[in-house]
């Protein structure tokens, strides 16, 4: 089996057992996958950065205690999530700017020119103006496609509760974006 | 569809279709601390046996005398009646080398009678529940004992691993990022 195909919990095993570079294969497998949650979180690219690679060592540090190695990734996820929370809370008023990347920008519009810079900017601005455990709810349910289940196991927070939060952010996204939106048209 | 429904459906393709990438050196960055970490564990084994922090309990007199003798790496926390309760020096003793920051002995209470399990998860334990969990006490009482080196921790209370709880002592969180969270700043030992 090579490493790129092995399994989370192969590779976990190996870490643990002193295969330090194995470890290179799982941050290669979930980077990608979770540095566009951490983004639109922070709204800020090399925030977002930081963030994730703070997990991936909090996360290796902590090895030993992952109880389910075969979901590593969500684990992981678990661990992005607060270390989110704590940069946001760390950055307390500092501005926030939510778009954030250029070059994500520009490649957006050039793949779908209907999709403007200036509506890209909108949302950012609509997020940002969101309280945060609602865009954290909002995000995970209709970007990045998560269950109810898998929310609650990834924040601490009920399924009831985190209902009320995507409802509530799908509300406040509505009320500020129906106008822009139509105007696109 | 419905217009609001429509919107909201724009709204989520368009950060699914953001192409969002890190550096190119991420990688490289993120395995560069990685294997300090290996490192470090691997090569300070011993002296971390050494270093690390402890709990020491002692009779209340030799307790004093231990205290007095280690003045300047006796660390305790907080405030009496607060989540945060005074533990006896005589009792409880934050043990570090001179060159080590000394870790202050913090005690975080929590009152739930009806819950069946209470762990604090915060900066300093990842997150992780599994990692501190709270003894029951008397009279739905739960607490924890964590040494803890000056900084600042964010944290909170998980009830029966589904619940987080903020601390009700503790002051509330401004521009809090998330589910409750408390903070709770830990200062240099006094000498």
């Amino acid at each position: 089996m090579t490493a790129t195909a092995a399994p989370d919990a192969v590779l976990v095993r190996r870490v643990l057992d002193g295969d330090v570079e194995s470890y290179a294969v799982l941050v290669v497998r979930y980077r990608s996958r979770y540095v566009r949650f951490a983004t639109h979180m922070l709204g800020s690219a090399e925030d977002a950065e930081e963030a994730l690679q703070d997990a991936f060592v909090r996360a290796y540090r902590s090895l030993a205690r992952c109880e389910d190695p075969e979901r590593f990734g969500s684990w992981l996820f678990r661990i992005l999530v607060n270390r989110c929370r704590t940069a946001g809370a760390r950055r307390g008023r500092r501005e926030r700017t939510i778009v954030h990347d250029e070059i994500a920008l520009r490649d957006a519009a050039e793949d779908h020119p209907e999709e403007s810079v200036a509506w890209r900017e909108e949302i950012g601005r609509a997020l940002e103006r969101l309280p945060t455990e609602q865009r954290e709810a909002f995000l995970m349910k209709h970007v990045e496609d998560l269950s109810y289940e898998e929310i609650s196991a990834a924040t601490g927070v009920g399924v009831s509760a985190l209902k009320m939060r995507v409802k509530r952010a799908c509300d406040r996204l509505r009320d500020q974006l129906r106008e822009v939106y139509s105007a696109r048209e | 569809m419905h217009e609001s429904d429509e919107v909201i459906e724009h709204v989520a393709m368009t950060l699914r279709r953001e192409r969002v990438g890190v550096s190119a050196d991420f990688d490289a960055r993120v395995m560069e601390r990685v294997r300090e970490e290996a490192r470090q564990a691997a090569g300070t084994g011993v002296w971390r046996w050494m270093t690390r922090s402890r709990t020491v309990r002692v009779s209340p007199l030799a307790g004093l005398a231990l205290a007095a003798g280690l003045a300047g790496v006796v660390a305790l926390a907080a405030r009496q009646g607060d989540s945060f309760r005074t533990v006896a020096p005589s009792r409880t003793v934050a043990i570090a080398p001179p060159d080590v920051p000394a870790q202050r002995m913090t005690e975080f209470m929590f009152v739930n009678p009806s819950a069946s399990r209470v762990a604090i998860v915060g900066d300093f334990n990842d997150w992780d529940e599994g990692v501190s969990p709270m003894r029951r006490m008397s009279d739905g009482v739960w607490a924890i004992t964590i040494p803890l080196a000056p900084g600042r921790y964010h944290y909170t209370f998980v009830v029966d691993g589904t619940t987080w709880v903020a601390d009700p002592a503790a002051p509330p969180l401004k521009d809090d990022f998330g589910p409750p969270n408390s903070v709770i700043t830990v200062g240099e030992a006094t000498t």
